[in-house]
């Protein structure tokens, strides 16, 4: 089963998404913030990752940067989904790592499960 | 000096005054974007009929509030931003944009339309910015027409000024004499909220105009017996001329 990291800390909308995505046959995962992502990615080995940008305390720019820096984590795809999508191009974060970005602000239900699909294909 | 010092303090206060307002409209995106969310969830279950009409509601009106915090948030990037402008197409711009407000209007009891031109016009502007003047002068006029009118988009050339003017019509109460003196003359001073129409800030028109403005474009407004029109009017392109 493939493995999904969510990194959100809104409790509400991290609840929303885990189970749209767990319906959707996904093994997944769910971090509030940076830190406890760290451990999570460490213990899970996720297939993929998805990441909020603006999380409380470090953001999410910080853990890609560390994502980066280590030889097993550094090709995890990840996926942005964020509030901040106008703000961002995608072809500035390929090198982070990232493969997708998703406007939470627009975003319908089955959005997140075909950005996975297309991160793994 | 005295002059100049009032201008400046005016301006910072008015600067500082758009800074408070955009990082208050970033602020609301999440908990809009949430609620947009839940909506959605709850919308894809089971549900009546009648409640299905009050989520598609919520979505909307959430959807509704997303536009404007964007819009405010992408007015405060307008001179931090380089932005592209291209021969744009204003009538296929409009089809676009009348079919995903289309469920809005609906909702409401209201259509919208584009008036078609069999030569099409095009005009010099960015894409984004032309679309949320747009997106907002419909959403204007979505709230001041009348149930069951349509509100209509019109492309028309102003040949001696060399621009194009796209403009929503909306059928609803008019303006009175006093609302429309005060629309004027706000329109023609801004930075400033506008008020668009009694019980609106006319904050989405003050937007309308910074985008119009960074596009050297106008917008402005005409009054009729039986509603009113808002207009962009930005640079003619001169493309299709020099073929």
């Amino acid at each position: 089963m493939t493995k999904v990291l969510l990194v959100e800390d809104d409790p509400w909308l991290a609840e929303l998404e885990a189970g749209i995505l767990t319906k959707a046959g996904y093994d997944v995962t769910l971090s509030p913030h940076a830190p406890s992502a760290i451990v999570a990615i460490d213990s899970v080995k996720p297939d993929v990752i998805i990441l909020d940008v603006l999380l409380t305390g470090s953001t999410a720019f910080a853990l890609m940067h560390e994502l980066q820096s280590y030889g097993d984590t550094h090709a995890t795809p990840i996926i942005l989904c964020t509030n901040m999508a106008e703000n961002l191009k995608l072809e500035d974060l390929a090198s982070y790592g990232v493969k997708r970005i998703v406007d939470k602000t627009t975003m319908q239900l089955d959005d997140l499960p075909a950005a996975i699909r297309g991160v793994l294909l | 000096m005295n002059t100049c010092e009032g201008s400046l303090g005016e301006s910072a206060g008015v600067h500082h005054e758009v800074s408070s307002l955009t990082a208050a409209a970033h602020e609301l995106k999440s908990p809009l974007a949430l609620v947009r969310q839940l909506a959605l969830q709850l919308e894809s279950g089971d549900v009546t009929d009648e409640q299905r009409r009050l989520v598609q509601q919520i979505t909307l009106t959430s959807e509704r509030a997303l536009r404007l915090t964007s819009d405010l948030t992408r007015s405060a990037r307008l001179e931090d931003a380089l932005f592209d402008v291209e021969p744009i197409n204003p009538e296929q711009l409009c089809r676009d944009i009348v079919a995903e407000l289309a469920p809005l209007f609906e909702a409401h009891g209201r259509s919208l339309a584009v008036s078609h031109r069999s030569h099409p016009l095009l005009l010099v502007a960015n894409r984004d910015l032309l679309r949320r003047i747009i997106m907002n002068f419909s959403d204007n006029a979505l709230y001041y027409s009348q149930p069951g009118t349509a509100v209509h988009m019109q492309i028309v050339a102003l040949k001696k000024a060399g621009t194009v003017r796209v403009g929503i019509r909306d059928y609803g109460p008019a303006l009175s004499a006093d609302m429309w003196r005060k629309l004027q003359k706000k329109l023609k001073h801004s930075p400033q909220s506008i008020h668009a129409r009694p019980q609106s800030s006319g904050l989405g028109l003050f937007i309308a105009s910074q985008f119009a403005e960074a596009m050297q474009g106008t917008i402005g407004a005409t009054r009729h017996r039986d509603g009113a029109t808002f207009y962009v009017e930005l640079q003619a392109s001169r493309q299709l001329s020099l073929l």
